[in-house]
Parts: C-alpha cells; sequence; structure tokens
C-alpha cells in the first residue's frame, strides 16, 4: 500500500527524514521502500536548470542551461514544464537509467544536448511521461538523487502481511508509529451523530439470508448530492498516494477508506430499484454488470446484496454497474458493512478480483470502523458534496462480534521472548495498541481492539510486545538442553562422495526441471503424475526419468556450441502407480549421459575419442569401484522400459541398482532435438546410498608371487568376449586372480568370421608360492571349457 | 632378376623398421616419408619398372604391389591404436600443454546446499527428507494455514488434485516429523518445492529450500536469534551486518524475515524467514504447546547462492550452460 507521509502528519508527529520513517516501520513489520527500485538509480544528480529558452529549430523543445554543481551544460528538453530555477532528476552523459538506456551527447535539432532532464517515468518510478519531474527546492544541485529520496520522497509503499487489516491506512500506520515512537495519536475526526426519529427506516429495510456472512451492514441515506469533481485538496490527497480523482461521490468513499481503512460503497438509491436490501448468497446461472463494465457470473461462492431480485454489488468486492453513481445521481445510499472475511475471499478468488476493498475484508474487517466510516461518509457527503442526511441509520447488527478475553502470562512471556521485558512497557504497549488491560504483573487479562482479528492468543500478544520491544533489542543467546543424537546426522551423507566422484571423473552437475510436457513424459510407457493447474503445456507432468532433462540439457549446450558433455543429476521422479496421492510413488535417482567426445583433437592425441557404451561403462565401474563396491555384474538386457537399448542391469551384491546402455532415439525425435547417440545410467539412489551404509572389511595383503599366462583363442566373430572372460574367471579354482581380454586380432588366416583373443590371466595363491604343476592343471581346464562351450581353439 | 633382389631388401628393411611399430608421431611420419613418400623406397622401386624388360614386367609388377600392399597394411592397423589413444611421444618440450582430461563441477546450488548443511550440523542439526508431493494437511492445514485464508495466496500452489499439491515450501516434513518422533527435535529439512509462478529472472517454477526445526521445553526467540546470526555470518562473514524485522509466517508467531546489508547494492537484502513456531502447529499434531517451545526457519538455497556469487538471473541455474558451470 502506498502511504503518503504528509497525510500521515494528520494523525501523528513523523520521526525523521523519509529513510528513518521507512526503517522505523520496517522494523516494525510494515516493509517499506520508495516504491521504486532505485538499485538502478545511482548516476542520476540533482540538477538546477538555471536558464530555459525556446529551441531555435524546434516550437516543442527548449533549451536549457544546466547546473550539475560543478558544470553548466546544454540540455535539450521536450516537457512542457520545464522552467528556470527548477531542480530537477538529472541524468549526466555516461548515464544509464533503468531498462539500461546510456545517455549520450547528441545532437537535436543541431542543438547539442549534454544529458537529460527525467520525468517519473524514465526513473521508473511511475507511467508519468507528461513532464519532468520537479523536486523540492530543499534538494542539494549536485549531489546523488537517492539521497534526495532517502531525505524527501513524500510517499513510501508498505508491504502489508495478510495479519494485519489494521495497517490498510494511513490512521492504521500512524497508530503503530505512535506506539512505537511515544508520539500522541489525533484521533480521526467522525461523529457520532444523535437523531430523533429514524427516518432511515422509512427508505430502506434490510433482511438477511444468513448473519453469518454479514454479521453487520449499516445503511443510511443521503438526500440531493451534487454530483461533481472534487476539491483541490481532495484530489490532492489522492493523486498523492497514486489514485486518480473520479467525481465528489467515489473519491469520499476511496478517501475514507484510505484515511481510517474501512471500504464503503455508495449506490444511486434511485437506481435500486426497491425499498429493500436482502443480502444473500448468488444463485448458480445468475449475472451482475460491475463498476468496471465485466460481465460477472456468479455461483453460491459470492455473498450478494440485492434488491430483494437483482444482484446490486458483489458483497466486499465490487458494485453492481446498474445503481453506481454518476453526474445525474441525486439520492444516494452509503453501505458500511462487515461481510465474513473467507467468504469474501472465495468470492474474489473465484470470480479471479482483487480489489481495495477485497483485500481488506478477506484480511478481516473492523466492526466497529465500520461506523467511523460511515458517519465520516455522512460528514463528506454533506460538506463536499451538498447533500442532506436523512436522520437515522438502519443498522440491525445481527451477530455481534465480540473481542475474546486473552489471559497473558509473565512467564511464558519471558519464556518465548528470552529477555526481560518490564510491566510498564507491556501495559504501555498493549494498551497503546487498543488492547483493554486488566491484572497486574505475572498475568494479565487483556481484550483486543475491534479493528485487530488477529490478536487471538497469548503468543499474539506476546508478538505485538516483542515487535515493539525491537527484535533487534532481543539478546542473541546460544545453547542446548536436552538434545544429544547419536545417530548419523545425514541421511544423504554419501551423496556428497558420489558427487566428488563423479565430477572427479569428469561429470558436470545439472539441476533440471521436474515438470515437463505430456509429449516428453510420454516417450516412456510410465504413468506420470499430471498437474492439475500448470503454468504451460510444456510443465503439465512431473518427470518420470531425469533422462529427458539431461538430454534437453545436452542439446541446449549443443546449439550454443559444446557438443561434448558428460553430465549427471540427482532428485526425484515421479510415478502415478494407483490414483491418489497414496498411488504416487517418488524415487530418489541419479542419472547420467554421455553425449560427442570424450576428447578432442589435441597435440597429444592425433583422433579425438567418440562417447561409447565402453567409455560410459569403464567410467560406471571406476565409479563404483571407488564406492569401494566389488564384485559389480553387468547382465544383459534388450531394451528396458525405462529408455535404455542395449541395456545392462548393475548389480551389486544380488541388487538391482541400475542400468546402463545406448540412450533409445525415441527421446531425441519425441523431443525434436539435435544430439547424436548418447549412453546413460540410472541408480536408484536410496539403494545406493543403503548399500553403502555398510563398511567393507579388510582383506590381509597376500605376498605371495603372481603368476602371469596368456592365452589365445580363435572363435567365431559373434561370440562375446565377456561370457568368455566369464567362463574363464567361473574356473580358475580360487587361485585364479583375474582374468581380463587383452587384444582382438582379426586376419583373413584366421578363417572366414573369425576372431582370435587373448587373455591375460593372473594367478596367486593366499597360502603358498605357485609352481607349474599347481598352474597348469587349472589352464588345462580353462582351455578345455572354453574350447567345448565357445567352439574355440588354441591358438 | 635385380629388380625382385631390390624388392625383397626393401622388404626385409621395412619389416626390421616396423617391429616394434613405432609410437611417436615423428617417428612415424618419418617411416612413412622413407617407404611411401614420394622420393621414398618404393616410389624409386616403381621408377625402376621402366628399366624393366617386356617379359619379366608383369611378375616384378605383381611383386611390387604386394610389397606396397604389405607396407600399406602395417601401417593402417598400426595407425589405429597409435591415433586413438596413444600420447605422442614428444616429451622433449616442457613447455607444450600438459595433457587435458574432462573437467567436472559440482553445481553451485549443490555448493551452497552442502554449506549450508554442513553449518548446521556442526551445531548439532541433524537432516531429515521428506516427500515432494504430499496432501493439503502436511503443507498447509497442520500449518495453521486455514482454508480460504490470504496466507494462502503468498505461495502459487500446484495441484495434483484438490487435497493434493507440489510441496510449496519443505515444511511439510516439519509435520511428518513431529507425527513421527517425540520432542526434543533438531532438525534441517532440504528438499525442491514449487511455486505456480511464471519464470522470471528472479523467479522459476522451483527451487531449492532448506527448512529448520528446533522443538524443546525451553526455546526462546533469543535462542531462533542466537543461532541465526551463527549460520549468517559463518556463510557471509564474521562481519555481516543483519537484522531481524518482524513479519507473518502462518506458521511461526512471532514471525520475522532475516535482511542482511549489502554495502554494493546500499540495500538490506531478504535471506530467510523464521519465527517461533505457533501453538496452532503443535496441536495439529498433538504436541502440547504449554509444555514444547521452538522455532523454525527457512531459507532458499538459490536466492543465497545467487546472493553469494553474484548471479543475477536463478534461470541460469536450471539451464545446465557448461560455458556458466564451468565457473564453479
Amino acid at each position: 500500500m502506498r502511504i503518503a507521509i504528509d497525510w500521515l502528519r494528520n494523525f501523528v508527529t513523523v520521526p525523521g527524514n523519509t529513510q528513518e520513517l521507512g526503517n522505523i516501520l520496517t522494523m516494525l513489520g510494515l516493509e517499506a521502500d520508495y516504491g521504486l527500485d532505485t538499485s538502478q538509480l545511482g548516476d542520476i544528480i540533482i540538477g538546477q536548470v538555471n536558464e530555459c529558452i525556446k529551441h531555435p529549430n524546434a516550437d516543442k523543445l527548449s533549451l536549457c542551461k544546466v547546473y550539475d554543481g560543478k558544470d553548466t551544460l546544454q540540455v535539450v528538453c521536450g516537457a512542457f514544464n520545464v522552467n528556470a530555477g527548477q531542480k530537477i532528476a538529472f541524468a549526466p552523459v555516461g548515464a544509464v537509467l533503468p531498462g539500461a538506456i546510456t545517455i549520450t551527447k547528441v545532437k537535436i535539432r543541431g542543438e547539442e544536448s549534454l544529458g537529460m532532464i527525467c520525468s517519473e517515468k524514465e526513473l521508473g518510478i511511475s507511467e508519468e511521461h507528461d513532464g519532468i519531474m520537479v523536486l523540492n527546492k530543499v534538494a542539494k544541485v549536485g549531489t546523488s538523487f537517492i539521497n534526495y529520496l532517502h531525505n524527501y520522497s513524500e510517499v513510501l509503499e508498505l508491504d502489508i502481511t495478510p495479519n494485519r487489516p489494521d495497517c490498510f491506512s494511513h490512521f492504521g500506520i500512524a497508530r503503530d508509529l505512535s506506539v512505537k515512537t511515544g508520539s500522541k495519536m489525533k484521533s480521526p475526526e467522525n461523529q457520532q451523530r444523535s437523531f430523533q426519529k429514524n427516518e432511515a427506516e422509512n427508505w430502506i429495510r434490510l433482511k438477511f439470508e444468513n448473519e453469518n456472512d454479514c454479521p453487520r451492514y449499516i445503511a443510511g441515506i443521503v438526500q440531493n448530492v451534487k454530483v461533481g469533481p472534487s476539491p483541490r485538496w481532495l484530489k490532492d490527497r489522492l493523486e498523492s498516494i497514486g489514485q486518480r480523482s473520479i467525481n465528489n461521490l467515489v473519491d469520499i468513499s476511496n478517501y475514507v477508506m484510505m484515511d481510517i481503512g474501512h471500504p464503503t460503497h455508495i449506490f444511486d438509491y434511485d437506481k435500486l430499484g426497491s425499498k429493500e436490501i436482502l443480502i444473500r448468497r448468488g444463485k448458480k446461472g445468475e449475472k451482475i454488470n460491475t463498476l468496471d463494465e465485466m460481465e460477472r457470473k456468479i455461483s453460491p461462492n459470492e455473498l450478494l446484496i440485492t434488491n430483494g431480485k437483482k444482484p446490486i454489488a458483489i458483497a466486499g468486492i465490487m458494485g453492481g454497474l446498474d445503481s453506481a453513481v454518476n453526474e445525474n445521481t441525486s439520492n444516494v445510499l452509503i453501505e458500511s458493512a462487515y461481510f465474513e472475511a473467507s467468504i469474501v475471499r472465495k468470492g474474489a478468488k473465484s470470480l479471479g478480483m482483487s480489489t481495495d476493498a477485497s483485500k481488506r475484508f478477506e484480511r478481516g474487517a473492523d466492526p466497529i470502523g465500520a461506523e467511523n466510516a460511515f458517519w465520516r461518509v455522512i460528514d463528506l457527503l454533506e460538506e463536499i458534496a451538498g447533500g442532506k442526511w436523512i436522520p437515522g441509520v438502519v443498522d440491525p447488527y445481527p451477530k455481534k462480534i465480540n473481542s475474546k478475553r486473552i489471559v497473558l502470562t509473565r512467564d511464558k512471556l519471558d519464556l518465548l521472548s528470552g529477555c526481560d521485558i518490564n510491566d510498564t512497557f507491556v501495559v504501555k504497549t498493549l494498551t497503546g495498541l487498543g488492547c483493554t488491560i486488566k491484572g497486574k504483573s505475572k498475568k494479565w487479562t487483556c481484550v483486543p481492539p475491534s479493528w485487530r482479528p488477529d490478536l487471538e492468543r497469548e503468543v499474539d500478544l506476546i508478538e505485538e510486545v516483542i515487535r515493539m520491544f525491537g527484535f533487534d533489542n532481543v539478546p542473541t543467546k546460544y545453547h542446548y538442553n536436552g538434545i544429544m543424537e547419536t545417530h548419523e546426522p545425514d541421511p544423504h551423507k554419501e551423496l556428497s562422495n558420489i558427487i566428488s566422484i563423479l565430477t572427479g571423473l569428469g561429470f558436470i552437475q545439472v539441476f533440471n526441471n521436474s515438470l515437463q510436457s505430456k509429449k516428453i513424459v510420454s516417450t516412456l510407457d510410465i504413468p506420470a503424475v499430471k498437474v492439475m493447474n500448470p503454468l504451460s503445456d510444456t510443465m503439465s507432468h512431473l518427470r518420470t526419468s531425469l533422462i529427458p532433462g539431461l538430454l534437453e540439457t545436452a542439446d541446449y549446450n549443443l546449439k550454443n556450441g559444446t557438443t561434448d558433455v558428460l553430465l549427471f543429476e540427482w532428485g526425484n521422479i515421479f510415478r502415478q502407480e494407483k490414483p491418489g496421492l497414496k498411488g504416487i510413488v517418488e524415487k530418489f535417482q541419479l542419472t547420467g549421459i554421455i553425449h560427442g567426445n570424450l576428447n578432442e583433437k589435441s597435440l597429444h592425441r592425433i583422433n579425438k575419442r567418440p562417447a561409447s557404451f565402453l567409455i560410459l561403462k569403464g567410467l560406471v565401474d571406476t565409479f563404483l569401484t571407488r564406492l569401494k563396491f566389488h564384485n559389480v555384474a553387468f547382465n544383459g538386457l534388450k531394451e528396458n522400459e525405462l529408455g535404455f537399448l542395449n541395456s545392462f542391469t548393475i548389480k551389486v551384491a544380488g541388487n538391482t541398482i541400475g542400468y546402463i546402455g545406448d540412450i533409445s532415439s525415441k527421446f531425441s525425435s519425441n523431443m525434436l532435438l539435435d544430439l547424436k547417440q548418447s549412453f546413460g545410467f540410472q541408480f536408484d539412489l536410496n539403494q545406493l546410498l543403503k548399500l553403502l551404509e555398510t563398511t567393507s572389511r579388510y582383506k590381509p595383503v597376500i605376498n605371495f608371487p603372481l603368476i602371469q599366462r596368456d592365452l589365445n583363442f580363435v572363435m567365431d566373430e559373434k561370440i562375446q568376449v565377456g561370457n568368455v572372460n566369464s567362463t574363464i574367471q567361473n574356473n580358475g579354482k580360487n587361485i585364479l586372480l583375474k582374468s581380463e581380454p587383452l587384444n582382438i586380432f582379426r586376419q583373413e588366416s584366421l578363417g572366414k568370421e573369425k576372431k582370435s583373443v587373448a587373455f591375460n590371466l593372473v594367478f596367486q595363491s593366499s597360502s603358498k608360492t605357485l609352481e607349474d604343476k599347481d598352474v597348469n592343471p587349472v589352464i588345462d581346464e580353462i582351455i578345455r571349457v572354453v574350447s567345448k562351450k565357445y567352439s574355440a581353439k588354441l591358438r | 632378376m635385380k629388380l625382385k633382389e631390390s624388392i625383397e631388401s626393401v622388404r626385409k628393411t621395412f619389416r626390421a623398421d616396423s617391429d616394434p611399430f613405432p609410437t611417436d608421431i615423428r617417428s612415424i611420419e618419418a617411416l612413412r616419408v622413407k617407404y611411401l613418400g614420394r622420393k621414398g623406397l618404393l616410389a624409386a622401386l616403381f621408377s625402376s619398372m621402366k628399366d624393366i624388360s617386356d617379359n619379366d614386367r608383369p611378375l616384378a609388377g605383381s611383386l611390387l604391389n604386394e610389397l606396397k600392399q604389405e607396407i600399406n597394411s602395417v601401417f593402417y592397423v598400426n595407425k589405429e591404436s597409435s591415433e586413438t589413444n596413444q600420447v605422442a611421444h614428444d616429451e622433449s618440450d616442457y613447455t607444450l600443454p600438459g595433457l587435458k582430461f574432462p573437467i567436472g563441477h559440482i553445481h553451485p546450488v549443490q555448493q551452497t546446499l552442502d554449506e549450508v548443511k554442513s553449518i548446521f550440523m556442526n551445531v548439532g542439526f541433524s537432516v531429515a527428507y521428506g516427500p515432494e508431493i504430499d496432501d493439503d494437511f502436511h503443507n498447509f492445514s497442520a500449518l495453521n494455514f486455514p482454508p480460504e485464508h490470504p496466507a494462502r495466496d503468498m505461495q502459487d500452489t500446484f495441484f495434483i488434485d484438490p487435497d493434493t499439491v507440489l510441496r510449496t515450501h519443505t515444511s511439510n516434513v516439519q509435520i511428518h516429523l513431529m507425527e513421527e518422533q517425540e520432542p526434543p527435535l533438531r532438525y534441517i529439512v532440504p528438499g525442491r518445492v514449487y511455486r505456480n509462478e511464471a519464470s522470471s529472472f528472479k523467479s522459476y517454477n522451483l527451487f531449492h529450500q532448506v527448512e529448520g526445526l528446533y522443538v524443546d521445553k525451553n526455546v526462546s526467540f533469543a535462542d531462533l536469534k542466537g543461532i541465526l546470526t551463527y549460520f549468517v555470518k559463518r556463510l557471509f562473514g564474521a562481519d555481516t551486518q543483519m537484522r531481524f524485522r518482524p513479519s507473518f509466517f502462518p506458521f511461526t508467531e512471532p514471525s520475522a524475515e532475516v535482511d542482511m546489508w549489502s554495502e554494493a547494492r546500499g540495500q538490506w537484502l531478504e535471506i530467510l524467514g523464521c519465527g517461533m513456531v505457533d501453538p496452532e502447529v503443535f496441536k495439529s499434531v498433538d504436541i502440547d504447546p504449554d509444555v514444547w517451545h521452538g522455532f523454525a526457519f527457512g531459507l532458499g538455497i538459490e536466492r543465497i547462492c545467487m546472493l553469494k556469487y553474484g548471479i543475477d538471473d536463478i534461470r541460469l541455474l536450471f539451464q545446465g550452460d557448461k560455458r556458466f558451470l564451468e565457473q564453479f
């Protein structure tokens, strides 16, 4: 909410300059700023227009001499309101304005211009572009404009939190300020009027469908108003907070709301079409044209003000067009009501409307403030619009809103605040905020004021006391009682180790969006969780795999000139396995891909090395070994539902922990990516972390010598070397330490579709030095089995 | 025939020269020039063909072609292995750049998250995690967001169905923890949270949050200030100027926002929200608010990360641009 500092002075003495006031309000929880982003105004300084003549070659331009504190510069200005003697916001040559506009030296119609005199729009303060911003005479030439704002800005923009409906007015802000500074409050001028006979009742009758929706509705009549422009003071007030003056009636209602906070509505009485006002819920199919000339479809979510048949306003949100005042209005009905907060909120939400009135009602209005606002409007209608009040008021108040009594104890205050706040301060603060307070130290009974619906419990009062005491005056303590945790504090402890290893291997970590398009998630045949209200079609579903995000990232890099990437991400994926929340499964995953070349051509490498399945397999193997997983098994599969082709499952100690394979080209074609073949791995992170919890046990180091033998088999091309190697390993009889294919050789002399594969076998015994007689029988057996199983011949 | 002898002699020297096949580029090139170059041995043999009698020419031709094939195939076979992965053994010039290996990078959000976690773990906080999709109760109602309350507008929400949401904060885990464990409790909860907001330089549809909860019998606002002052000074430096400013969150009372002063920008910057756990929150999980008190706080990792590294557009953190990430 924008407040004018001068308006605030109606109620309270304002301390210091604008910046100081802003700080005090901010530290009261009413976050204040200048309503503009000053971060881009650092180059602007205060200048003075010393001379202003007509541009010799252009009718609408002026030629000014601007003094910037050092030099006098010629500046061409197109604003109608520029005049000699003004203090102005000056952007010198080289200054950068909001929107990254840099001021340069230019010639305009043949005349040199060395800078710019700024309008509010150019400064990003408002949309006002008609003229330059003329500053207060006290501004000091040559000093920074930001400094000027700190000292002399006449408005502040306040961010009002949802719990403070009472701060939506100058009066409400002044009240908080006066309690903080100790300066005395001046009450707003509103006088309840007395009357002999309630004549208003002859004009209007009220009926309530349900008093819970509208606990209070005050109505009164003013006759013979003259609709016209508002007087200067009223226009100035509204314009000072950026509101446009419309006519005296509308302005009065707006002014009272900004002044003391309660929204009122003024109906054209003669257009109501009935003397009866019925307050009821909307009906399905009902419609109303609102003041903003929009047709609104009504439902039972909205509370309506009706003339018994037709709606004339949406309660607490906006008036109807048919009953609106205009230049011909003469008799008016004044409404000042208390609508139930949740009804107004529901209505505003379902209609997609947010108005000055609805903002106040949905946070909780003030049932007594409604009365004050009513009488203030009546006064002003007589004073400004020349109307005549019909004595009386229709105010049945069917459901009294009473404030609760709250007990505040010294013990709780001390415990929660953690500091000493004396009795005098407590009583002074709560009284100042409007509470009636009884009792002495240790225990007080408080009744909060009608304008503070947020004060319901002891803790709410304690907050008020600490807030006024100043959060910064509370000491900082540092101690614990009673907790000594002995379990591992972080279930994801090993994740940082995993990340270190992968980045050490050359992988770059990324975080991708969890929300994807239907098209992308449909690449995999996994039921995806759907968002009911997505931002856009591209983010309508939750990811079922981390692969698409990684591919998209790789593709983004490809399009920006980086072909070669090793990427990984950890995060959750989601499956809708059964309907409802219980059917949603979240899985914690680690996925990586490689694409392009592992290394480029360089001085040291004659050729680039393209990413391949076996390179990735080596990386994954290194990764798992580094995590101390031994006996990792890669078991072949063809294709899996997770998006891998030629895939292998990765097993550790009998548990499937992940997959590795070529990434299916379905992704690229579905997502229209430029990527070539990529290769990927995927781990179930929960499983991985769980397996990492077990500590591996030490194995004794063996000092008996190693014996190495090479075996060379000629076999059919189609035989898979990994299988042969497994067979060798399985026949090692406890003394084969490891076996590894060394090289593969193809030559016509071997025969058609044949290859020769050399294996390197390493033998060692844990109990003695091996001799030929120990090793040879094992080797013979290996040769026999391999030859038979794979129709291979020893070469 | 003299040429035949010459061919055999070249074959013999080639076999000697090429076994073992040289591994460095210069020697390979020298070998190639010696035999296959324009003025090489093979070219010399071919040019001497013109002196051969017509009778001998077909035989000499086929012998010569055989030799050429052999030499070519030796180069071919060895070329692959030397080109794909062998280091050129030109190690005489130490001013040459070293062999390059792929370089990985830890994401700045991860680095910030790790740092935040470690600071709180240093003062005894444990870490807990929870679901990203949760019901209205855990994300809102139990945290004292009544239905139809304007506080719900503070966080634009993605719904899965009317009672299921993508969590808007990790505070849902606060509720799970208190449902499952008896106080005292001292946890931080990192995780991904979602906001239904259009993307811009300062907002994205998701971010990572760390929420903290401390519940014990005697916990005061002064303790909250103590822990968070420690945290901010550890993270941004011991001289960091900071302030606690009153604010509003439905699940804390009193509530505060913590700002730190940025000299560079000449303004206060919001870094986290906090407050004393609201009694309504305790009631919703059957913890007696007359016995137990506590504080809670929440901070956005991306925001802290952006402040720390001077990153001005949050979308950079989710784009995966290598040129950006390789700076970290």
